[in-house]
C-alpha cells in the first residue's frame, strides 16, 4: 500500500516539476525546497497509514439531512451547485450565465433580461453575503470571468436576481464580499490587463500593452451598480475583504504587463495589492475620478494613497483571511512560500511608518505550488499545493515565530488541486469540520466514461490532527471555488414558494388579449390542468405566453413544453414566467407539462393551433 | 321556503367550457343539489340562525342542519377546496344525514367513483357527535381504500363543523374551561428523561402485530411528541437556533409549535403530504376542533438535542397556526396508521394519546 503511494506520488512529482519547469520556459524555479526539506514532508505524507482517523463520517442516512449546504461555482458550465456536505449529494444546480433548458433560463422572457443574449459563462468564486463576519443567508455573488459579469443569487429562492457588466474590466476573477459590519459592497478583479476603455475609441492603444490596465471594481451588493472602479498597472486575480470593513486585497501576477508567458514571469517579486476603502470614499466625495465608459474610475496606480504594495514572491495566487481576522496568507503559486502579511501592520504601512514589506511576517515553504489556503479556525491553515498535489496542513503561529516547516501533516491527494475550502473557513466561525479538496484531475479514480473525465472533489476530515480522506466525489464541469454555510444559517431564508406578486404580470385570470399581430395568453397552470384547453393563432403573430402556477403545495412544479416551438420551461408553486416567440408553424402543438405535477400529469396538456 | 335550499340550488353549477379556469376545473368538480330535509329528514320546517338552520316538526324543534363552509372553511382537500357538506344532526347530538354538495377530489384519478365517496360519507349517520369518531375508529375508509388525504379532510369537516354547531346551538355543553393558564417563559436545561417523566413528552408506541405484521420485540412505530411552546419544553427538545426559528416562523400569527418525532420502520408522517400538502396520517383534536397540518407549517428534523435523547428516524416541526387552539388545554394526537390485511389488502387504525403541559411548564396561578 505505501509502496504503491511511493510510486504514484514520485511519479506525479516528477510529473509535476517537469511539467513546471517546461511551462516557465526561461525561468526555472529557483526557489525549489530543499533535498531535507522534501524528505521531511515526504515522510509526513506518508505517515497516515497509522494514522488517527478523525472519525466523522460523510454518510447522511435516507431522509436526513446535511449538516451543510455547499455552494459550488461550476467554472465554464456557467453555473452555480448547491450540494450538502458531507453527504457531497447534489441538491441543486443555479444557471446563472448559461442558458439551461430545464428549468427554461435563458429560454423565458425573466430570463433573458438578465442574459442579455450572453449565455456562455465561467464561474469561479461563489461567495455569500456577510453580516458582523458571518453569513446572512441572504445573497450569493459569482462572477463570470468569460464576459467581465457577476451575477448575485437570492438565497431565499435560490435563483439568478441580478447580473451586472462591467466595463473597463477583463477576466473577472476573485469577486468578494464585504464581510463587516455588513455587506455593502462586492469587490471584483481584472486579471486581464486591457486598454481603457477597451473600444473603438482607443484603438490607438489596443497593440500597446503598456497602456493596458487593470481594474478593481467595487459594486453595491443592493443595487448592483457600479460604485467605482480603481485603475492599476498590475493586473489583479484573487481578492478578499478583512474582518473590520476597512480595506480589500489582491493578488497580483502581472505587474509587468507582459503578454506572454516569458513576460508574466518576468520578475521575482509580484505583489498583494490593498485598496483602503476610507480613502475611496473620500476620493469619490471629493470628485477625483474620471467617467470611462459610464463608471467612475479612481487612480490606483504608483503613488497613489487608495492603494498599498506588499511585495511577494513570484506570481502569487489565492489570497485568504484567517478568522481571527489578523492575518492574511498569499499563496505563492511559482514560488514554494506562502506570505503571512498582518493585517494590523497595514495602517502603519498606508501611514507610511513602515515599509509595505514589514506586513510581512512569516514566509514559511508549503511545498510546490501552494495556490490557496483556508482555515480550520483552531489556528491551522490549510494549503492546497498543486504540483506537489498535496493538502498541507499548516500551524499560522508557528510560522509566524519563525519556523520554515510550521507543517502539521501532509496529505496526498488525487489530484492536482486547484481551491481548497474548510466549512464556514471564510467566516469568523471557522468549526474546522470539513476540508474539500477541489483537484482539477481524477484521471484513474473513477468510471472511465470517455475523454473528458470529471473532476475530483474529495472530501477530507478535518476534526483530527492529520487529514483524512473520506469520499471521492466526481463533478462536472469544473468548479473551482466552494463554501460551506452551516444550515441553521441558510435553511429559515430559503423558501417553498414564491410571493405570486412578485410578478407584475402574475396571472389571476385566464384571457387571451389579440392586439393587432400580437397574441398575449395569460393562464394558469393547476394541476392537472392548464387556464385553456386550446389556443388559437394566426400564422405569423408575435405570441407571448404567461403562465402562473397556482399550485400551493410544495414541491408542485409545472413544465411547459410547446412541441416543435423549442420552448420548455418550470413554473414552481405561485411562480410566472412568459415566453414570447413568433408562430411560424402552422399545425396542431401540443403544449404539455414537462416537469411531473400530478396523477394526471400526462394529461395536462392542450392544443396550440397555428392557422393558416 | 327556506334560504338554504335557494343556496343549496344556486350552487349547482352548470358545467360550460369557456375560456376560464374553473371550467376547466370542473372536469373534476362536482355539485348535488340536496336540500336540508335529506339531511334531516323528520323535519318539515326550517328557520334560519347564524349559522344553521333549526329543524321543525311541527312546533317541535327535531334537529339542526348546517352548512360545513360556514363552520370549517379553512379545512381544504387534496384539490386545495373545501369539501362543502351538509350536516344535519337530531336533538341528541346523532347525525341525521351527511351530503357533500360540492368538492373537487380526484378520487377519479385512483380508480374510484363517486358512488365510492357516498358510501365512505353514509358510514357516518348515526354517529354521535359526542363522541369519539374517526377513520380507524368506527369510520372504515374501504370504500375509498386510497384516498386518505380527502378522507380525514372530509371527517375534520364533518365532525368540526357539527361539534361547533352542537356548542352554539345548545345541543352540546361546553366542557368546563379550567381557569385560564398562561404558557411560562422561564427556561431551565431539562433533560430528555427529565421532560418524560415530567409528562412534557408524550409517546405511543405500536407493536409490528399492532398493524398486522409479524410480532417483533422492536416497536414498530415509536413516537413522542410534545407542544414546544414553553422554551423550558422546546429550546432543550430542538436547540435554541431550531427552536427560535421556528417562532420565528409563526411571527406576527402567532401559535403553537408541535414537535413530533419517531423511530421504528413505521412513519408518522406517511407520503400524503407529498400530495395533496396534507398530513394525512395524524391530526390533533381539541373540544369540538380538529387541527390537521399541511406541508407550508412543516420543517424536518433529524435529531432531539436534549441531552440522553433517542436516535430518530423521522421528526418534524409543525406549527398551529389556528387560533382556535389553546396551548393551555388539553388535546388528543390522533395517529392514523394503515394496517396490512393479508398479502394485499390494506385497512386503517387510529390511536390516540392526550396531551396536557404539564403545570410546571405553565405560569403559576395567581
Amino acid at each position: 500500500m505505501s509502496k504503491k503511494r511511493f510510486n504514484r506520488r514520485d511519479f506525479l512529482k516528477t510529473l509535476g516539476i517537469t511539467g513546471a519547469a517546461a511551462g516557465a520556459g526561461l525561468v526555472l524555479p529557483r526557489t525549489i525546497l530543499s533535498e531535507h526539506a522534501q524528505k521531511q514532508i515526504f515522510e509526513a505524507s506518508t505517515a497516515h497509514a497509522a494514522e488517527k482517523n478523525g472519525g466523522q463520517s460523510y454518510d447522511v442516512k435516507p431522509g436526513q439531512l446535511d449538516p451543510y449546504y455547499g455552494f459550488w461555482s461550476g467554472g465554464h458550465s456557467g453555473e452555480v451547485r448547491i450540494m450538502g456536505v458531507p453527504s457531497m449529494r447534489q441538491l441543486h444546480r443555479i444557471p446563472v450565465f448559461c442558458m439551461d433548458v430545464g428549468s427554461g433560463y435563458g429560454i423565458t422572457n425573466e430570463s433573458k433580461k438578465l442574459l442579455k443574449g450572453t449565455f456562455v459563462g465561467d464561474t469561479h468564486h461563489v461567495h455569500g453575503s456577510y453580516v458582523n463576519g458571518t453569513y446572512d443567508g441572504k445573497w450569493l455573488f459569482v462572477n463570470d470571468k468569460g464576459n467581465n459579469r457577476v451575477a448575485r443569487i437570492r438565497m431565499d429562492y435560490m435563483e439568478t436576481d441580478a447580473i451586472v457588466n462591467i466595463p473597463n474590466a477583463q477576466g473577472m476573477h476573485g469577486t468578494f464580499p464585504q464581510r463587516y459590519p455588513k455587506t455593502e459592497w462586492v469587490v471584483t478583479n481584472t486579471e486581464f490587463q486591457v486598454p481603457v476603455p477597451n473600444d473603438a475609441s482607443n484603438k490607438a492603444n489596443f497593440n500597446k500593452p503598456q497602456n493596458y490596465y487593470g481594474m478593481h471594481t467595487i459594486l453595491d451588493a443592493a443595487t448592483m451598480g457600479i460604485v467605482c472602479q480603481i485603475m492599476l498597472d498590475e493586473n489583479v486575480d484573487l481578492a478578499a475583504c478583512d474582518y473590520q470593513g476597512k480595506y480589500s486585497m489582491s493578488t497580483s501576477y502581472n505587474p509587468e504587463k507582459g503578454v506572454t508567458l516569458a513576460e508574466y514571469l518576468a520578475a521575482d517579486s509580484d505583489y498583494l495589492i490593498v485598496f483602503h476603502w476610507e480613502r475611496i470614499r473620500a476620493a469619490l466625495k471629493a470628485g477625483k475620478y474620471k467617467t470611462i465608459s459610464g463608471v467612475r474610475v479612481l487612480d490606483g496606480r504608483k503613488g497613489s494613497d487608495l492603494t498599498l504594495r506588499i511585495p511577494v514572491p513570484k506570481n502569487p495566487h489565492g489570497i485568504n483571511i484567517s478568522p481571527d481576522g489578523k492575518y492574511g496568507v498569499c499563496s505563492g503559486k511559482v514560488s514554494p512560500t506562502c506570505s503571512v502579511v498582518e493585517l494590523a501592520k497595514i495602517d502603519e504601512a498606508f501611514a507610511g511608518k513602515i515599509k509595505p514589506e514589514k506586513c510581512v511576517v512569516a514566509q514559511p515553504e508549503i511545498g510546490l505550488g501552494p495556490l490557496h489556503t483556508t482555515f480550520d479556525g483552531r489556528g491551522n491553515a490549510i494549503t492546497s499545493v498543486f504540483i506537489d498535489s498535496t493538502n498541507v496542513k499548516w500551524n499560522l503561529d508557528r510560522a509566524v515565530k519563525g519556523e520554515k516547516k510550521p507543517h502539521v501533516h501532509v496529505l496526498d491527494i488525487s489530484y492536482q488541486v486547484g481551491h481548497i475550502m474548510a466549512t464556514m473557513a471564510e467566516t469568523k466561525e471557522a468549526d474546522g469540520k470539513w476540508l474539500v479538496s477541489l483537484n482539477k484531475i481524477s484521471k484513474d479514480r473513477f468510471l472511465n466514461v470517455g475523454p473528458l473525465k470529471p473532476e475530483n472533489e474529495q472530501l477530507i476530515d478535518l476534526t483530527g490532527e492529520k487529514l483524512v480522506i473520506v469520499k471521492d466525489e466526481p463533478a462536472y464541469i469544473e468548479p473551482h471555488d466552494v463554501i460551506m454555510v452551516r444550515r441553521d444559517l441558510v435553511e429559515s431564508k430559503v423558501k417553498h414558494r414564491y410571493n405570486m406578486a412578485d410578478h407584475p404580470m402574475a396571472v389571476h385570470k385566464n384571457e387571451i388579449v389579440r392586439k393587432g399581430n400580437d397574441v398575449i395568453v395569460r393562464m394558469t397552470a393547476n394541476a392537472p390542468v392548464y387556464g385553456f384547453q386550446e389556443v388559437k393563432v394566426k400564422k405569423g403573430n408575435k405570441v407571448t405566453f404567461y403562465v402562473t402556477n397556482h399550485d400551493e403545495i410544495t414541491d408542485l412544479s409545472h413544465g411547459f413544453n410547446i412541441s416543435n416551438y423549442n420552448v420548455n420551461f418550470v413554473v414552481s408553486p405561485y411562480q410566472t414566467k412568459s415566453v414570447t416567440f413568433t408562430a411560424d408553424k402552422p399545425g396542431v402543438h401540443w403544449i404539455y407539462c414537462t416537469n411531473f405535477c400530478h396523477a394526471l400529469h400526462l394529461e395536462m396538456r392542450m392544443r396550440l393551433i397555428v392557422e393558416v | 321556503m327556506t334560504g338554504l335550499a335557494s343556496v343549496v340550488v344556486s350552487l349547482v353549477l352548470v358545467l360550460v367550457f369557456s375560456f376560464d379556469a374553473r371550467a376547466q376545473g370542473s372536469f373534476l368538480e362536482h355539485r348535488y343539489p340536496y336540500t336540508p330535509n335529506e339531511a334531516l329528514p323528520g323535519a318539515d320546517r326550517f328557520v334560519k340562525k347564524q349559522g344553521y338552520w333549526e329543524g321543525y316538526k311541527g312546533n317541535k324543534m327535531v334537529g339542526v342542519v348546517l352548512l360545513s363552509k360556514d363552520w370549517t372553511p379553512n379545512l381544504v382537500g387534496y384539490a386545495g377546496k373545501h369539501l362543502e357538506t351538509l350536516i344535519g344532526m337530531d336533538m341528541a347530538g346523532n347525525l341525521t344525514g351527511v351530503k357533500v354538495i360540492f368538492h373537487a377530489e380526484p378520487i377519479v384519478m385512483i380508480g374510484l367513483k363517486e358512488d365510492n365517496y357516498k358510501t365512505f360519507i353514509r358510514q357516518y349517520v348515526g354517529k354521535n357527535v359526542k363522541e369519539r369518531v374517526a377513520i380507524g375508529s368506527g369510520i372504515s375508509m374501504d370504500a375509498i381504500t386510497g384516498a386518505t388525504v380527502t378522507a380525514v379532510v372530509q371527517n375534520s369537516i364533518i365532525l368540526g363543523s357539527a361539534r361547533r354547531t352542537a356548542l352554539k346551538s345548545g345541543l352540546l355543553q361546553a366542557r368546563k374551561t379550567e381557569a385560564p393558564r398562561k404558557v411560562s417563559q422561564a427556561f431551565t436545561a431539562q433533560s430528555w428523561k427529565t421532560l418524560l417523566d415530567k409528562g412534557a413528552v408524550q409517546r405511543i408506541t405500536i407493536k409490528p402485530e399492532g398493524v398486522g405484521l409479524k410480532a417483533e420485540a422492536q416497536p414498530y412505530l415509536d413516537l413522542y411528541f410534545a407542544l414546544a411552546d414553553p422554551p423550558a419544553v422546546g429550546r432543550n427538545l430542538l436547540g435554541a437556533n431550531a427552536y427560535e426559528q421556528a417562532k420565528a416562523a409563526l411571527g406576527k400569527r402567532g401559535g403553537s409549535i408541535l414537535v413530533v418525532v419517531s423511530s421504528g420502520p413505521g412513519s408518522f408522517k406517511g407520503t400524503g403530504f407529498v400530495r395533496g400538502g396534507i398530513f394525512d396520517r395524524f391530526h390533533l383534536e381539541q373540544e369540538a376542533k380538529s387541527f390537521i397540518f399541511r406541508d407550508v407549517d412543516y420543517t424536518l428534523i433529524s435529531e432531539i438535542k436534549a441531552a440522553g435523547a433517542p436516535p430518530i428516524r423521522e421528526g418534524g416541526i409543525f406549527l398551529i397556526h389556528n387560533k382556535d387552539f389553546d396551548p393551555a388545554d388539553r388535546f388528543a394526537f390522533n395517529l392514523v396508521l394503515p394496517v396490512r390485511v393479508g398479502t394485499t389488502g390494506k385497512e386503517v387504525k387510529s390511536f390516540e394519546q392526550t396531551y396536557r403541559i404539564p403545570d410546571a411548564y405553565m405560569e403559576k396561578a395567581r
